[in-house]
């Protein structure tokens, strides 16, 4: 049986996808292929890689296309894709959180008739307000959800936050978190069982190489 | 006049290799000895209900009837058998060795997909349990998958795992209802960092054995392993034998070759009560086979009747087909004859159909032309040419 084919997101988790993969044993340094190449396929490298837009790459992985792959927990809530999550990994930390302007008090916002929550997250936003009992309008949008309040687009937004600079320059305030996100390793259902030695051991390296940070 | 949302239609080329996989599955599961049976396409919605989990309910297409009662399309066969067979004077005279062949229909998991009507052809062995039936069913799924080889099914391969194992697990950890109920949702999620985050239970000796479930899959060698690398609870260590039982059985049939023992399989229907089982293929994200025991289905209705059975997905079975692109083409021959030429023209066209020659007569033209599509290989008014000619190219093309 040949490699198995790893879908690494593109974007602000590549480059640390790739520094952890780099500390395995058994991977040579990869920053060499931090090239424009979306498919990667070298002698001296243990996988087969494929770089995916950050949304696709669970969807690469439930589909087959690639046996593992690197996602951010943040997909896999709106996503839902069948698949199996095996490891959480140090990459990607943040917070998904309800948002709203600094001017709004956190009663004021639950209280608003016909209240409008924009979001990258649509799916999950409103498995997050059912349960929470919150009546809302989800406007749902691909960029820039910070701007929704300031704009008059929206009262409150759900995203993810790291560091909290961008809600500051945007005059809004964290109303409350909803949950932590970070970086997963999935497996392709049919995948698991075909390789299920080397995913095993796969995953019992990056826990190794991860448990000291 | 669109096509319903959901649904698809079928060609011919396609229509005909369903049915040759039909021909194969059917002869084989005759040659064992079950017999085919036909419960009807609707039941009643809470003759389902019971059976089905809340995701599964949520796919069934429902309707009310013109008492006011609420009736489903059958989402799998199954519930129905159970149903055709808890009669009294059936339960008697069991067991019953069945088969079937048919629609199902779910709502698509997501409006992107085209999945609403599924064919499935499978079987049920009714009233008997006992590793012995569990082995023959087990061993009818491994022919009927080895059966389609021929048809172009390669690399499958049939994962064997025990519902007891889950239940062992559930019974050893010290969990409240709901927590175990938790604990089900992330299996069946397949989240194992969720699972790993479960505190609670985080130190107790089974938990390695609960995280490593999905990776504990093998041969017969999986089972001493696993015994010797976990401290396994007796109702665990009960169902792993009984594995062993089932993979001795199979092997004295001489059919292991495409199986694997897999410790972390979970079904999707919660009647399952023993030995479950999941064919699939490299080349499909989706089984192509499944099924199991399921002793308490009809438990409720306090009719025990135990049954073991499985059901393989036609359509997802044709996706992973290799087919022989010369193999697809359909063939038949037109004979374009003159108005005068009619009543003889149609005495060697039934003479030839007889034979297996498939005739297409159109009257028109003046001379007589024998085309085999739109090709013209002869012109002439000499019937016993004509006949002669076809015979020969049927031959070849037959060859």
């Amino acid at each position: 049986m040949g490699k198995l084919t790893i879908s690494i997101p593109t974007g602000r988790m590549k480059e640390e996808s790739l520094a952890l993969l780099s500390r395995l044993p058994q991977c040579p340094p990869l920053d060499l292929i931090n090239s424009r190449q979306l498919v990667v396929e070298r002698e001296d490298l243990p996988w087969r890689i494929i770089f995916s837009h950050p949304k696709d790459s669970s969807t690469y992985v439930e589909f087959g296309a690639a046996d593992i792959g690197i996602v951010g927990k943040d997909i896999l809530l709106e996503r839902e894709n069948e698949v199996y999550e095996l490891l959480e990994l140090p990459i990607g930390k943040c917070t998904m959180v309800l948002a709203a302007p600094l001017s709004t008090s956190r009663e004021e916002l639950l209280k608003k008739e016909a209240l409008r929550i924009a979001t990258k997250y649509p799916n999950f936003t409103r498995r997050y307000l059912q349960e929470r009992g919150i009546t809302a309008n989800i406007v749902f949008l691909y960029g820039s959800i910070e701007l929704a309040p300031p704009i008059g687009l929206a009262d409150a937004i759900v995203d993810l936050v790291s560091t909290g600079k961008t809600l500051r320059e945007n005059r809004l305030q964290v109303v409350e978190e909803i949950t932590p996100v970070s970086g997963r390793l999935v497996a392709n259902s049919i995948s698991i069982k075909i390789h299920s030695q080397e995913i095993n051991f796969l995953v019992e390296e990056l826990k190794e190489v991860t448990s000291y940070v | 006049m669109e096509l319903v949302l959901g649904m698809k239609d079928s060609y011919p080329s396609e229509v005909k290799r369903k049915r040759e996989m039909e021909f194969v599955l059917r002869h084989l599961f005759e040659e064992w000895g079950y017999e085919e049976v036909e419960p009807p396409t609707i039941e009643y919605y809470s003759t389902l209900e019971n059976t089905l989990g809340d995701e599964a309910k949520e796919r069934v297409y429902k309707f009310v009837d013109r008492n006011g009662k609420l009736v489903s399309l059958r989402p799998e066969f199954t519930t129905s058998i159970m149903r055709m067979y808890s009669k009294k004077e059936l339960r008697e005279s069991a067991p019953h060795r069945v088969y079937y062949v048919g629609k199902i229909f779910r709502y698509p998991s997501s409006p992107l997909r085209v999945e609403g009507e599924l064919t499935q052809l499978g079987l049920e062995n009714l009233g008997k349990n006992g590793i012995d039936t569990d082995a023959e069913i087990i061993a009818l799924a491994l022919s009927a998958l080895l059966a389609l080889q021929e048809l172009g099914i390669e690399d499958f391969m049939l994962d064997i795992g025990h519902v007891g194992i889950f239940q062992g697990l559930l019974s050893s950890l010290p969990l409240s209802p709901p927590e175990k109920l938790f604990l089900k949702t992330l299996l069946k999620k397949k989240d194992f960092v969720a699972l790993e985050n479960f505190t609670s239970i985080s130190s107790h000796p089974l938990f390695p054995f609960l995280l490593h479930l999905p990776f504990l899959r093998g041969k017969r060698e999986i089972l001493e392993e696993t015994k010797n690398n976990y401290p396994l609870s007796p109702p665990l260590v009960e169902a792993l034998n009984y594995l062993r039982e089932i993979w001795d059985i199979i092997s004295d049939f001489h059919l292991e070759e495409h199986v694997f023992i897999n410790l972390g399989l979970v079904r999707d229907f919660d009647y399952y009560t023993g030995v479950v089982f999941e064919g699939f293929s490299p080349r499909s994200g989706y089984p192509l086979l499944t099924g199991g025991r399921y002793d308490e289905l009809l438990e409720k209705s306090e009719n025990s009747l135990p049954a073991c059975g499985f059901a393989l997905f036609l359509e997802r079975l044709m996706e992973v087909q290799r087919v022989n692109p010369k193999e697809k083409h359909s063939f038949f021959i037109t004979i374009t004859y003159p108005p005068f030429l009619r009543s003889s023209i149609f005495i060697l066209a039934e003479e030839l159909r007889k034979e297996g020659i498939p005739i297409i007569m159109e009257e028109k033209g003046e001379d007589i032309q024998v085309l085999q599509e739109k090709e013209l290989i002869y012109q002439g008014k000499d019937e016993e040419k004509i006949k002669t000619i076809i015979l020969e190219r049927f031959k070849s093309w037959e060859s």
